[in-house]
C-alpha cells in the first residue's frame, strides 16, 4: 500500500453569492515534495488556500491530511495539525523587534521569573535568521523599519522555528529581489532534503519549474492538470491556464486613432516602477498589466496624481500636468475609476444623481447654485445610455449592485468630458452581463475621442479590448505591444516571465 | 519597497523634543518661581500626581493592546467615572462603619466589573472602544450619582488617614504609592511575555492572531487591568478628598492627555507605562508651575488641549509608517 499524500484536497466546491469560486477542484500534495499550484486570476487559488487555513469552509469536498479527513479546520486548528501558512502580506507588528516578532509567543524567559531573558532572546533571533537565510539582521532593529523582504525574511523564519509539517507559501517572492528569492529557494530545497513538504502558490512560472516537483493548474474553480513540474514547459502550463470558452464578451471595434492624447515620459515612483515611458493617442485603449507588485497599478495612481512620482513627466493633449495632485489630474481634464470604487469611486449614501454630477457640479451651476433641470435630463440620458438598472435618479447607489455601482462610477467621468480616463480593474466584482456593458462603454469612450488607461489583471481583458499593451514586470515596461500580435498564451508568459517568447516579432519596449 | 530614510530621524526628533520640552519647563519654573526645585514641592507634586498616574497606566495598558489608532484604536474613556464610583463606594462603605479590609475589596471588585462591563463590550459587541467606553462612563457615573446623591460623602478612617499623610522620610505615602506602582507597572508591562504580546494585539492584531495569541483575552484583560487602575485611583482619592465628591469626570481629559503624550516620551514612539509616568510628571510640574507663577490654572486646561492636538496631529505620520 502506499502512503497516503501528506494533503489532500478533494472535489472542492464553494460559491460566493452564487459564483462558483470553486467548482470540484482536486489538489493532492505527496509528502516531502514541493507541489506548485498555478492558475490565472480568479481560477480559484486564493480560495483554495484559505480554506485549507480555514478562513473559508467549503461548500462541499474533503480535506485529508496524512490520510486523515479534517471534518472542519480553523485557523488555529490548521496550525496544531502542522499546517503554516506564509501569507503575502506580511503579518509582523510594526512595532516589535525582529527578535521579539520571531519568537512572540515563545519568548525565553529567566529561570523562576516572569521576565523576558532578553539576551537569550536575540542570541536564538540571530541563531534562526542565520540558519535559514544566512544573513544577520539586527535582532533589535524594528520591525517597521526593515524592507518589505527582510520583514517576509522574519516571516519565513518564524514559520521555520518549530518545523510544520506541511508548510504553504503564498506569492512569497513579490516583494523579494533575485537574491533574496534565491536564498528563500534554497532554504525550501533544504527543508525538503529534511522531509518537509511544501505547497508552493506563485505566479513567476519560471519559479515553479525551477522550484517544484509536481504542479497543479487551476482553470476556472476546477483542477486541469497536474504535471511534472520540471520537465513540462512553460508554454504548456499558461496554455493549460488559459481559458478559452469565454469569447464574444468584447465588442468590435474599428478604432481610429488622433493624435497623441497622453505622453509619459521617464516616469519614477521609488519602490514601484523606474523610468517609465510611453505615448497613448486618442481614441486608443492602452491595456496596462502585471503581476501584483509590478508597478501596473502604481502607475495608474501616479497617473492621478494619488501618489507623487520621484521623477519624470506626465502630458496631457501637449500640455503638462504641473502639480501632481487628484486636483491637477481632474484640470488636466485626467478621470479616474478606482478598483475600491466604494473608497475612492462613489458616495454610497448619496444618490444615483448626486454621485453623476459630482465631478462637474460647476457644469450645472447658475449664479452659484445647481440648476437641477439640467443636472436630472443629463443623467437620465447617462441612465438609459449606461442601460444602469435603477428604479429613478434619486435612488441611493448603496441600493444597487456591484456592476451597476460602476456604472455610475463611469458616468461621474462621463458627464465631466475627460480626456483620458484611468479604469483601475474596471470589472473586479462584477458580473459577466455588466462586463460585456462596461466593455462596451468604455470602447464608446474611446470612439468618442478619449484616451483609455485599462489597468486589469484579467489577461483576457487586456487581449479584447485594449488597441496596444503595456505589460510591467518587477517595476519595469517588459513590453509595449499591439494586441493584435498577441494572444493570451504570449500575454500570460511576458506577464509572469517579464520575457518576450521566443520567435516573436513584437516590439519591444524602448 | 523602498523606506523613506528619514522616519527613524523623525521619531527621534520627536521624542528629544519632548524631552527638551520636559527640561525646558523645569528649567523656565525653576527660574520664574524660586520654590518649585524645593523637595518638599517637587514631593507635592508627586502625591498630587498619584491619581492622574494610576489612571494614565490603565489607559495606556488599553492603549497598548487596543492599537494607537484614536478612532478605532483601545481607549478607555470610562476611567474618570469609574473613580468616581470607586470612591463613592469606598466612602459609603466606611459612612455604613465597615473596615478599610471590606471597603477596599468593595471598590477593587466594582472597579474589575467596569472594566468586565468594557470589555464585554468591545470584544463581544465589538463596538468602537470609543462608543462602548464612552456608553460605560455614562452608566457609571450614573450609579455613582444614584449612591450618593450626588452630593460629599465624608469618610475617615485609619487607612485613609494614613493614605493621605507623609511616611517615611517625611514623603507623602501617596508619592510612594506613585513610585512602587510604577516600579510594579513598568517591568510588567515592558519585560514579560504579558506585555510583549499585549503589544503585538495591539500594533497588528492578524499578525498576533496568526502567531496563535488569544487575542480577544488580551485585549478584554487590558480593560480590566484599566478598571483595577481605576479602582486604586478610587482609594487615594477617598484618601485625597477624605470622602468622595462629584465632579470626578474633570479628570478625564488629563488622563487622555497623559496617555497621548506617554507616546512621546517613549524609545519606539508607543504607549508605555514609563512614557506615561513621564507625561504625568510633565501636566504635574506644568500644573504646579503654574500655581506658583500665580497664572490661573485654569489656563492648564488650555495646555492640555492644545498638547492633545499636538500628540494626536503627530499620530497620522505615525500611522503612515506603520501602514
Amino acid at each position: 500500500m502506499t502512503a497516503a499524500p501528506a494533503l489532500a484536497l478533494r472535489d472542492i466546491r464553494k460559491s460566493f453569492g452564487g459564483v462558483h469560486a470553486l467548482d470540484g477542484a482536486t489538489l493532492v500534495v505527496d509528502r516531502g515534495s514541493v507541489h506548485g499550484l498555478v492558475g490565472q486570476n480568479g481560477a480559484g487559488k486564493s480560495t483554495l488556500i484559505r480554506i485549507l487555513a480555514g478562513i473559508h469552509h467549503a461548500d462541499a469536498g474533503v480535506i485529508e491530511i496524512d490520510g486523515v479527513e479534517q471534518p472542519s479546520l480553523s485557523p488555529s486548528k490548521s496550525e496544531r495539525v502542522g499546517i503554516h501558512f506564509i501569507h503575502q502580506d506580511r503579518l509582523l507588528a510594526p512595532t516589535l523587534t525582529v527578535a521579539e516578532a520571531l519568537l512572540l509567543g515563545h519568548e525565553p524567559r529567566w529561570s523562576y521569573t516572569p521576565f523576558i531573558n532578553r539576551q537569550r532572546l536575540e542570541a536564538q533571533a540571530r541563531l534562526a535568521l542565520r540558519k535559514t537565510f544566512d544573513i544577520d539582521l539586527p535582532p533589535r532593529a524594528l520591525v517597521r523599519d526593515l524592507s518589505n523582504a527582510e520583514q517576509q525574511i522574519v516571516q519565513i523564519t518564524r514559520a521555520l522555528l518549530n518545523p510544520p509539517k506541511i508548510l504553504v507559501f503564498d506569492e512569497p517572492t513579490t516583494a523579494l529581489v533575485r537574491r533574496e528569492a534565491e536564498f528563500l529557494f534554497q532554504a525550501i530545497r533544504r527543508l525538503r532534503a529534511e522531509g518537509l513538504t511544501v505547497l508552493y502558490i506563485s505566479h513567476y512560472l519560471s519559479e515553479i519549474g525551477n522550484l517544484c516537483d509536481e504542479v497543479t493548474v487551476l482553470r476556472n474553480g476546477r483542477d486541469v492538470a497536474r504535471v511534472d513540474a520540471r520537465s513540462t514547459p512553460t508554454t504548456r502550463l499558461v496554455s493549460l491556464m488559459i481559458d478559452r470558452s469565454v469569447e464574444q464578451l468584447f465588442p468590435t471595434r474599428a478604432p481610429r486613432f488622433g493624435e497623441i492624447g497622453l505622453e509619459v515620459e521617464g516616469l519614477t515612483l521609488d519602490g514601484a516602477f523606474r523610468d517609465v515611458s510611453f505615448r497613448a493617442r486618442k481614441g486608443e485603449i492602452l491595456g496596462v498589466t502585471g503581476l501584483v507588485g509590478s508597478g501596473a497599478k502604481a502607475l495608474a495612481r501616479t497617473l492621478f496624481g494619488l501618489s507623487q512620482p520621484t521623477s519624470g513627466a506626465i502630458r496631457v493633449s501637449g500640455a503638462a500636468m504641473r502639480a501632481k495632485s487628484p486636483r491637477a489630474a481632474v484640470a488636466s481634464k485626467i478621470a479616474f475609476v478606482p478598483e475600491d470604487r466604494r473608497r475612492h469611486g462613489i458616495a454610497l449614501g448619496l444618490s444615483v444623481r448626486e454621485n453623476a454630477t459630482l465631478a462637474s457640479l460647476e457644469r450645472f451651476r447658475r449664479f452659484g447654485f445647481v440648476t437641477r433641470r439640467r443636472e436630472t435630463a443629463a443623467v437620465d440620458s447617462l441612465i438609459a445610455r449606461l442601460s444602469i438598472r435603477t428604479p429613478d435618479a434619486e435612488t441611493p447607489v448603496r441600493a444597487l449592485s456591484g456592476g451597476n455601482q460602476q456604472k455610475v462610477a463611469l458616468a461621474k467621468w462621463l458627464i465631466k468630458g475627460s480626456e483620458v480616463i484611468v479604469l483601475d480593474e474596471p470589472t473586479v466584482g462584477v458580473d459577466v452581463g455588466a462586463k460585456a456593458e462596461i466593455y462596451r462603454e468604455i470602447a464608446d469612450l474611446a470612439a468618442g475621442g478619449a484616451v483609455l488607461i485599462l489597468v486589469s489583471s484579467d489577461l483576457m481583458e487586456i487581449e479584447g479590448l485594449a488597441d496596444r499593451a503595456l505589460v510591467f514586470f518587477r517595476g519595469r515596461i517588459a513590453a509595449n505591444v499591439e494586441t493584435a500580435q498577441l494572444n493570451q498564451d504570449r500575454l500570460l508568459t511576458l506577464v509572469t516571465t517579464g520575457r518576450i517568447p521566443r520567435d516573436d516579432h513584437v516590439e519591444a519596449a524602448e | 519597497m523602498s523606506k523613506p530614510p528619514n522616519r527613524r530621524g523623525l521619531a527621534t526628533a520627536l521624542r528629544l523634543g519632548a524631552y527638551l520640552a520636559f527640561a525646558g519647563i523645569v528649567v523656565a519654573f525653576a527660574l520664574a518661581a524660586p520654590g518649585f526645585l524645593n523637595p518638599v514641592n517637587l514631593l507635592n507634586v508627586l502625591q498630587q500626581s498619584a491619581i492622574l498616574a494610576l489612571l494614565a497606566f490603565g489607559l495606556t495598558v488599553v492603549v497598548i493592546g487596543g492599537g494607537g489608532d484614536v478612532v478605532t484604536g483601545g481607549i478607555d474613556l470610562s476611567v474618570a467615572a469609574n473613580l468616581g464610583l470607586s470612591a463613592a463606594i469606598y466612602a459609603t462603605t466606611i459612612q455604613k462603619g465597615y473596615p478599610d479590609a471590606l471597603a477596599i475589596a468593595a471598590c477593587l471588585a466594582s472597579g474589575v466589573a467596569v472594566g468586565a462591563v468594557n470589555a464585554l463590550a468591545v470584544t463581544v459587541l465589538r463596538i468602537v472602544p470609543l462608543l462602548a467606553t464612552l456608553a460605560v462612563a455614562k452608566i457609571v457615573s450614573g450609579l455613582e450619582f444614584v449612591l450618593t446623591q450626588n452630593s460629599v460623602v465624608t469618610a475617615s478612617s485609619p487607612f485613609l488617614s494614613w493614605l493621605a499623610d507623609n511616611g517615611p522620610l517625611a514623603v507623602p505615602v501617596m508619592a510612594y504609592a506613585l513610585i512602587l506602582t510604577t516600579l510594579i507597572a513598568w517591568p510588567v508591562a515592558q519585560a514579560t511575555p504579558y506585555g510583549l504580546r499585549l503589544q503585538a494585539v495591539g500594533a497588528h492584531r492578524e499578525a498576533a492572531r496568526a502567531a496563535g495569541l488569544p487575542v480577544k483575552a488580551y485585549v478584554a484583560a487590558s480593560y480590566m487591568v484599566s478598571g483595577l487602575f481605576s479602582a486604586l485611583a478610587g482609594v487615594l482619592s477617598a484618601a485625597y478628598l477624605t470622602g468622595s465628591s462629584p465632579g470626578s469626570a474633570d479628570i478625564l481629559l488629563s488622563v487622555v492627555v497623559a496617555a497621548l503624550l506617554g507616546v512621546v516620551f517613549s524609545p519606539r514612539l508607543t504607549p508605555t507605562i514609563g512614557g506615561a509616568a513621564l507625561a504625568v510628571l510633565f501636566i504635574g510640574l506644568l500644573n504646579n508651575g503654574f500655581q506658583l507663577v500665580n497664572i490661573s490654572s485654569y489656563w492648564v486646561s488650555g495646555v492640555e488641549g492644545a498638547l492633545i492636538l499636538f500628540v494626536v496631529a503627530c499620530t497620522p505620520s505615525q500611522r503612515e509608517a506603520l501602514s
